[in-house]
């Protein structure tokens, strides 16, 4: 007994030195024998890196994917996409071709597009769907889960920091806009937007300078838009809505905003005909016709007429004052200006003010001041009786 | 008895002799020669002047006239110290002479009065200075455009003949005073010398005796400022008996737009002035009326004058 248990055991570990050897013989046929690359992933794959996702109904999406060689020789792989129901268009993109195979070098990989597009009335069911590789050594399998949503694309939004903005008619208004696309594309957005006549819109980007009319979004980002709105000059006052609106395709995005627009009265004092200059003989008043217009949007109230001259100077209006002007509205004004009795001939500046509660002007009328003739009447008096005494003198001794 | 006729018959051939005889005697052509030689010298100055200094004006041929260049003094300044030189030239033996050359009784002896030698010797005399003046002013202008290469604006012409008019006024008033002078001096040297002194007089001592003059008819008083003023304005009348002074008045008034008076000015009355601007012509003119008229009105008493002691004397053959 004690010898037949000797001899069992003896040809166990005769068949356990022998076998050890031979299996590390049957590693080497099919692995590099380097250390190093001993640890290295070994074959060929077909991967993706979301096998099972949820997309939109009636979108394209792309989904990527890869064949991934790790062998020792390059494969050629007819690739095929099998369990797509009827109605769903695809087609394999690599490099922005279409493709119906790849084909993928020694430790090389090839990266594929899958662009897909389930029809609207596929929403709610998940489709099995796999993606095959036939090479000449077997055939990779792929198989994903495709959820269709019947959630549409969200589109677009267009969101203002501040929807409604205070300012009077020569100021302007500046909105800032963010403009958000939350579609499944990046997209190109066209800027509009709807004002009053006589105002003008321009769109820039962020803080630039640059005015744009369009700007792209990448999908699921946003950008900056800085709207200015410049009123019309004669803009009255009150609340004027704008509306504003984006489009890249069928995506649209808008917002309403308003604009309030606190009218402010704009006087202006006009000469005669349009003219600033005049002339006045030094002690004499003359007039002169000028217009007092009030081109602003609101009612200029308290209006109160004065000048700044020479010293010496009298400078008069009528009226020289208004209770009220109102917008659009204007005034005759007479000016009534007298240089001084010792004013020198020559050019003088009058300066002439208006000025309201809100605003006031000036004009600054240039008054040619022309030396009285009384003194050229007295100077011919004197050459007069000059000319008398000789003629007197002629009578008296004349003839001789 | 009552004699007929115009007192004037015969003015005009009288006249036109007188100017004849001006004209070919060589007092005149010397002393033409001495205005004609300065006023081209200063007008050439000026031109030379002009060229380097000035790059644009709107009265550029007025600056001809006044613009002086070291040692020479302006074509102006130049006119009014000359001319009065010319006129005693052309009158200071005007009626003395007659007499002591014994013409006077063969003239009286024609069918005239005595009223047209003495308009006739008067007017030509103005006639001469008149022709003599424009001569110089067409000279002045042609020069002007020959080395300036513009043609005169018609503001710079407007005012040029104004000057052209008052200088033969000025000028008259001096002939007017050589021909009292030889009216009232029996001795053509004596008569010169006359008329030679009230020019030296009236050209440089006038303004070294007006200021004190001034000082003696309105004294300062320290404590009123108002007296300085005063005292300005008497000495200011008083220099305006020369008839220089208004001359030169006149003269800086036309050929000097953007000038606006001859008197004193006050800050207040340039308060807004636009200073430099220039005044139009009527404007000036009417600034220096008084000026002019009084010139004008001097002549004319000088002239005056001298007819009434003429026609008074007693004329011998």
């Amino acid at each position: 007994m004690t010898q037949r248990t000797h001899l069992i055991w003896g040809a166990l570990l005769a068949c356990a030195l022998f076998a050890g050897p031979a299996a590390y013989a049957q590693t080497d046929t099919t692995q590099t024998t380097s250390p190093a690359q001993a640890m290295q992933a070994h074959g060929y794959w077909l991967t993706t890196p979301s096998p099972d996702l949820t997309i939109p109904a009636g979108k394209s999406v792309t989904i990527p994917f890869s064949i991934d060689n790790e062998t020792m020789v390059p494969h050629l792989a007819a690739l095929a996409l099998t369990g797509v129901p009827d109605g769903w268009t695809y087609s394999l993109k690599a490099n922005g071709f279409d493709v119906q195979s790849a084909m993928t070098a020694p430790g090389e990989k090839a990266d594929l597009k899958l662009e897909l597009t389930a029809p609207a009335g596929a929403a709610g069911n998940s489709y099995p769907v796999q993606m095959t590789a036939k090479y000449d050594g077997g055939q990779l399998n792929l198989p994903m889960n495709i959820s269709v949503a019947a959630i549409s694309d969200t589109g677009a939004t267009l969101e203002p920091e501040l929807p409604g903005l205070r300012g009077t008619a020569t100021s302007k208004f500046s909105f800032k806009l963010k403009l958000t696309n939350n579609g499944y594309e990046d997209a190109m957005f066209n800027l509009g937007a709807d004002v009053p006549d006589g105002f003008h819109v321009t769109f820039k980007k962020g803080y630039g300078s640059d005015e744009i009319t369009g700007l792209p979004v990448k999908a699921g980002s946003s950008e900056n838009i800085t709207m200015e709105v410049t009123p019309a000059h004669d803009a009255q006052a009150g609340d004027y809505p704008v509306h504003v609106a984006t489009l890249a395709g069928d995506v649209t995005a808008a917002a309403d905003l308003v604009m309030e627009i606190t009218g402010t009265p704009s006087l202006s004092l006009d000469g005669p005909q349009g003219r600033l200059s005049g002339t006045a003989v030094a002690g004499e008043a003359k007039t002169f016709p000028f217009t007092l217009t009030n081109t602003g949007g609101a009612p200029a109230s308290n209006v109160k007429l004065s000048a700044t001259a020479p010293t010496g100077w009298k400078v008069e209006f009528e009226p020289s004052s208004l209770q009220a002007l109102p917008a659009g509205g204007s005034q005759d004004v007479v000016v009534s200006i007298m240089p001084s009795e010792k004013g020198i001939a020559g050019d003088y500046m009058v300066s002439l003010r208006a000025s309201a509660d809100e605003d006031s002007t000036t004009a600054s009328f240039r008054t040619t001041v022309e030396t009285s003739t009384l003194w050229g009447i007295v100077g011919l008096g004197v050459i007069g009786v000059a000319v008398i005494v000789l003629v007197l003198a002629v009578l008296r001794y004349g003839r001789r | 008895m009552k004699r007929e006729g115009s007192p004037l018959k015969g003015v005009g051939t009288i006249a036109i002799k007188e100017a004849a005889d001006h004209m070919t005697s060589a007092r005149m052509h010397l002393i033409m020669l001495l205005v004609l030689l300065t006023a081209a010298g200063s007008v050439w100055a000026a031109i030379g002047q002009i060229r380097v200094t000035t790059a644009e004006d709107p009265f550029l041929f007025l600056k001809l006239l006044t613009t002086a260049r070291d040692p020479l003094p302006s074509f102006a300044s130049f006119l009014g110290f000359l001319l009065p030189l010319v006129a005693i030239a052309l009158g200071f033996d005007g009626i003395n002479g007659e007499f002591g050359k014994r013409t006077m009784s063969r003239i009286l002896a024609q069918p005239i009065y005595r009223d047209a030698v003495l308009f006739g010797k008067f007017l030509g005399g103005m006639l001469v200075l008149a022709i003599a003046l424009l001569t110089l002013w067409l000279l002045m202008v042609g020069l002007g455009i020959l080395m300036l290469g513009l043609p005169p604006s018609g503001a710079d012409v407007g005012r040029g003949l104004a000057y052209l008019a008052v200088t033969l006024v000025y000028t008259g008033v001096w002939l007017a005073l050589a021909l009292a002078f030889s009216t009232v001096i029996k001795t053509p040297a004596t008569s010169a010398l006359a008329a030679l002194s009230v020019w030296l007089v009236f050209s440089i001592f006038w303004s070294m005796i007006t200021p004190f003059a001034a000082s003696v008819i309105s004294p300062l008083d320290p404590t009123n400022p108002m007296t300085l003023l005063s005292q300005y304005e008497t000495q200011q009348a008083l220099a305006r008996i020369s008839p220089s002074v208004l001359y030169g008045e006149i003269s800086q008034m036309l050929l000097d737009p953007a000038s606006r008076s001859v008197g004193p000015v006050f800050m207040s009355q340039l308060q807004g002035a636009l200073v430099g601007a220039p005044l139009p012509t009527l404007q000036s003119i009417l600034i220096i009326w008084p000026q002019i008229s009084g010139l004008f009105a001097a002549m004319v008493l000088l002239f005056t004058g001298a007819y009434v002691v003429f026609q008074r004397q007693e004329v011998r053959a």
